[in-house]
């Protein structure tokens, strides 16, 4: 069965002052463009993909999301959002943001298009992979080294993989690849995994994963057939050969907030809210991963989201 | 059953409503369809219905040589998009899930002439005097392959040395053996050069100048 996405780029006027100005596409900036649009107010949403969802469109399915007792595909409930805000209004441009200025009563967002000018601000940019940091990690992204299993899980039939981590992402997305690759080596650095137990059980029942504790991996030795890893177990000293062909990563995230550094409150580089999604500054707020908080998951970004966008709303009525 | 359904028809009307000039999808097949011929034919049979000012025009692959040599159609299925001219801008196997999106693109530009190129792309394309052939390998359900086959196409509309492809990877498995395809998108340029993933319009630049 083919299915068909149809996610464009508005063209919109770039002279106009907004009421709120959505950076960010993700389920906590399309819940807060879903709420906006409601309210009436003038929102833009800027998104650097071409197609909005954030790491939910990188997810393959998504369990834990109210509402949805069959298991919902990550970019089925990605594209549904935004459909949902798009049909209340919600207007979103394709651009990449490269500076802003978030203070004073008309704040400034320029991309690389364009300047936009608006009085409110909800900063969703998110978080991206975390880099494993090691040598051949660079040089063979995209040629062995993956941080999307949806993406390129179906490049390794009959394969042998290695998936690092050992949370939430590294055990569903390894159940993802098992549907086709032969082998799966999960590997983390220690004993202890914070994915959630009915992961963990599934994996375990899973005879093509094989769990790696206590390990790191060293480098990605892909220049030379056949493919290898270098990995090290805790209690040894000397490193050892793991051949596999492809190696996929999921080792936490980083949140994107080098835009936002020097001008805004972080906490460990998140930026750091208070009530209702507030920020350090006045007429910013912040919504989704990007924010410093405990459980990055699509049902707190959604709350995050409609939060904001409800401050939004009464910041702007109160100041007439 | 159509292969366009009603609200996904009512989508593409909405999203195509802004064309302003005449567009020609010319599809590349072969009298007994392969798998995704058929699907691809019939889904641009069916996308023409969203506004008068698209049209349809078949070609044989085996018959229609001349098209075929001018057009440097090595594979099929194959779209080109055709506005006043032949932009070179290619559709290399179906044109589905997220890449729906960037025949849409595709459309829209050549039908509108409207880009999104900064100055400084623009500045180099116009300076541009060697042939450039860009192939972006995709599959239907990379979410960020759109980005890059939008850039490529952009880039062809704009200069006439380039040509860019979308070139679905399932459906042309040797490729993906002769290109060392294992994530996508994967980009090449001028069969040679590599870009991984959704490079910003200025790494892809700055990559093109290297490999020119």
């Amino acid at each position: 069965m083919l299915d068909f996405n149809i996610s464009l780029s508005d063209n919109v006027d770039a002279t106009q002052l907004f009421d709120l100005i959505i950076i960010g596409g993700g389920p906590a900036g399309l819940t807060a463009g879903l709420y906006a649009a409601r309210y009436k107010l003038k929102t833009l949403m800027i998104e650097k993909a071409a197609v909005p969802g954030g790491q939910l469109i990188a997810t393959q399915w998504v369990e834990n999301y109210p509402g949805f007792p069959e298991p919902v595909l990550g970019q089925t409930l990605a594209q549904d959002m935004e459909k949902q805000a798009r049909f209340f209004g919600l207007e979103i441009v394709r651009e990449n943001v490269i500076s802003t200025t978030l203070t004073g009563e008309v704040k400034e967002v320029t991309t690389e298009h364009n300047t936009w000018k608006t009085k409110t601000i909800i900063i969703c940019t998110g978080s991206s992979p975390r880099l494993l940091d090691i040598e051949g990690e660079a040089e063979y992204a995209g040629n062995g080294v993956s941080y999307c299993a949806t993406c390129d899980g179906p490049f390794y039939p009959d394969k042998v993989v290695a998936v690092v981590g050992g949370g939430n992402s590294a055990f569903e997305e390894a159940l993802f690849i098992a549907k086709y690759a032969r082998q799966i080596y999960l590997i983390h650095r220690s004993d202890k995994y914070t994915a959630d137990s009915i992961l963990q059980e599934r994996v375990k029942a899973e005879p093509k994963i094989m769990l790696i504790p206590n390990t790191t991996v060293e480098t990605i030795d892909f220049a030379t057939e056949p493919r290898s890893l270098k990995i090290k177990k805790a209690d040894s000293r000397e490193p050892e050969k793991l051949e596999v062909d492809g190696i996929f990563i999921f080792v936490g995230s980083i949140p994107n907030t080098s835009l936002f550094e020097g001008q805004i409150e972080l906490l460990n580089g998140y930026i750091k809210s208070y009530a209702d999604n507030a920020t350090s500054l006045e007429g910013v707020w912040a919504a989704g991963d990007v924010q410093a908080k405990t459980l990055r998951q699509v049902a707190t970004a959604v709350g995050d989201g409609a939060n904001a966008a409800h401050a939004v709303n009464k910041y702007l009525i109160h100041k007439g | 059953m159509p292969m366009l359904d009603e609200k996904v028809m009512q989508e593409v009307t909405k999203a195509l409503a802004n064309m302003k000039n005449p567009v020609t999808l010319m599809l590349f097949t072969q009298p007994f369809e392969c798998g995704y011929c058929k699907d691809t034919h019939t889904l641009l049979s069916e996308l023409i219905a969203a506004n008068k000012l698209l049209k349809l025009e078949v070609k044989q692959f085996d018959g229609d040589e001349e098209a075929v040599k001018s057009m440097g159609i090595d594979k099929i299925p194959a779209i080109a998009v055709l506005g006043d001219k032949d932009y070179g801008i290619r559709f290399y196997g179906i044109p589905a899930g997220y890449e729906f999106s960037s025949l849409l693109s595709a459309i829209l530009m050549v039908s509108t002439g409207i880009t999104k190129l900064t100055p400084e792309t623009k500045t180099f394309l116009s300076n541009l005097s060697k042939p450039v052939h860009l192939q972006v390998f995709v599959t239907p359900t990379c979410p960020y392959c759109p980005g890059a086959v939008i850039l490529a196409h952009q880039l062809a509309f704009v200069s006439p040395h380039v040509v860019a492809d979308m070139v679905e990877i399932t459906e042309f498995p040797h490729l993906a053996q002769k290109y060392s395809v294992q994530g996508v998108p994967r980009t090449t340029i001028n069969e040679k050069w590599f870009v991984e993933g959704a490079a910003p319009e200025a790494m892809l630049i700055a990559k093109l100048k290297e490999a020119l």
